[in-house]
């Protein structure tokens, strides 16, 4: 599906922004029109972060709700509507994990799960970002930074993982990791803006 | 610590967009989105580079259970709250469509008496307004914000914004009453630009009958009975009795 992409092609964006507004004035059509057409693309965000189809489909709910209530807040001069949309399920689902994760430190019931995270924890997020940056044309550009500050960031980025997880994760010191994610930002800023997309 | 300076603004906008910001102070910076647009601005920037990263993530059918459950939240709540006894299947009679073609008949049945009142013998009686509440808030720099009016014994609240509010992403913009004497309750989410209508929990008359003036607060989630602020009114106003 086209709205799937980041990357919408300009009708869709505007017809997505259109949908939008409508909602913020109460048209549950309209609502149900942006649910449908992006839904799928959401809950795949949320689940990379969680991991959990079941809490992916609470934050995905849960971010919908403020969809509904909040479209009036929508401002395309400040964001796409997919980006608008993109962030309000990562920040839901970020809060999620993260809450989530004080309740878990005093069970060991959801040990396992824990575990089949860590298992693919470091393989898969590295491959999406591999070939967002080839969707994107700027891989070679950031193909500057080293493998593991590119890695850094996709831990970041897919799993809503935190400076001392990515640590953890990748066996590299807390200071290094933070420089690891911030030069990844930076070059991103760089290669994008040189590729003419921000 | 002045937040705003550009470059500690960039790098705690992109480590907020990219997720890493956790903690206090990921809360300590949703405040400052909720109050300061050049934030907005720089997160938004941010989000929008990220979100190239997002195209490939392989998407997920959600079940149609989730569209039913969030169908159920936002627009059934008045029929939970069906009486139940010997009335109970009018209830299930009147499917949320056919209230809407109900809803749908008695508006073109005002708008057709409105333009032609002679249809009926009935011309306008009075040029007085309606018994109503009206609320008036203001932002922090005194501009008027936000028109809230409610006929007094009906049960819908129009909020018209009369200059856009500021609602950062993931959150909403909660109205609340303030009695005279007695804790701030909920009465519904404001746009951020336009006219709403806001169905209210009960007739103007009861709500509203102590309540001295209504505030807005940006939230993460709508409020339900029983919960508070959680933190300072980003409006607020006198809300008076129109008669």
């Amino acid at each position: 599906m086209v709205l799937m992409s980041h990357r919408e092609p300009p009708l869709v964006k505007k017809d997505l922004a259109a949908l939008l507004s409508r909602v913020a004035l109460g048209d549950r059509a309209a609502f149900e029109g942006v649910y449908r057409a992006t839904c799928a693309h959401l809950l795949g965000v949320a689940f990379r972060i969680l991991n959990s189809r079941e809490r992916a489909e609470e934050v995905l709910q849960e971010a919908f709700m403020n969809v509904w209530h909040g479209a009036g807040g929508f401002d395309a001069s400040v964001a796409g509507p997919m980006t608008w949309l993109i962030n309000i399920v990562r920040n839901k689902a970020i809060d999620a994990l993260r809450s989530g994760r004080t309740e878990r430190a005093s069970t060991s019931a959801l040990d396992e799960e824990a575990m089949a995270v860590a298992a693919d924890e470091t393989q898969q997020p590295q491959a999406l970002l591999e070939r967002s940056l080839e969707a994107l044309r700027i891989t070679g550009c950031m193909g500057e930074l080293g493998a593991p500050q590119r890695q850094a960031l996709a831990l970041a980025y897919y799993r809503g993982m935190v400076h001392t997880e990515i640590a953890e994760a990748l066996g590299a010191p807390l200071g290094t990791v933070k420089a690891w994610v911030r030069r990844g930002l930076d070059r991103l800023k760089a290669c994008l803006e040189a590729a003419g997309i921000a | 610590m002045n937040y705003l300076l550009p470059e500690r603004l960039d790098r705690l906008a992109r480590e907020y967009a990219l997720g890493t910001l956790a903690g206090p102070a990921r809360r300590r910076f949703e405040r400052l989105l909720r109050q300061a647009p050049a934030a907005v601005r720089a997160v938004g920037a941010w989000q929008e580079r990220l979100g190239g990263l997002a195209g490939t993530v392989p998407p997920m059918q959600p079940r149609e259970s989730v569209w039913r459950a969030l169908e159920q939240r936002l627009f059934t709540s008045s029929r939970r709250a069906a009486p139940e006894g010997p009335l109970q299947w009018l209830w299930g009679v009147l499917s949320v469509r056919a209230l809407g073609g109900v809803l749908a008949g008695v508006f073109l049945c005002a708008v057709l008496l409105r333009l032609q009142p002679g249809l009926i013998g009935m011309e306008p009686q009075s040029e007085v307004l309606p018994q109503s509440y009206v609320g008036l808030l203001i932002d922090a720099a005194g501009t008027p914000t936000v028109l809230a009016s409610s006929k007094r014994h009906g049960r819908l609240m129009t909020v018209k914004l009369l200059q856009p509010v500021n609602i950062p992403a993931g959150s909403v913009a909660q109205l609340w009453a303030l009695p005279r004497d007695g804790s701030a309750f909920p009465v519904g989410v404001v746009p951020g630009t336009g006219t709403a209508a806001v169905a209210l929990a009960d007739t103007s008359e009861k709500l509203f009958f102590n309540v001295s003036r209504l505030a807005v607060s940006i939230e993460a989630a709508p409020a339900k009975a029983g919960d508070k602020p959680s933190g300072d009114f980003v409006l607020s106003g006198h809300c008076v009795k129109l008669w």
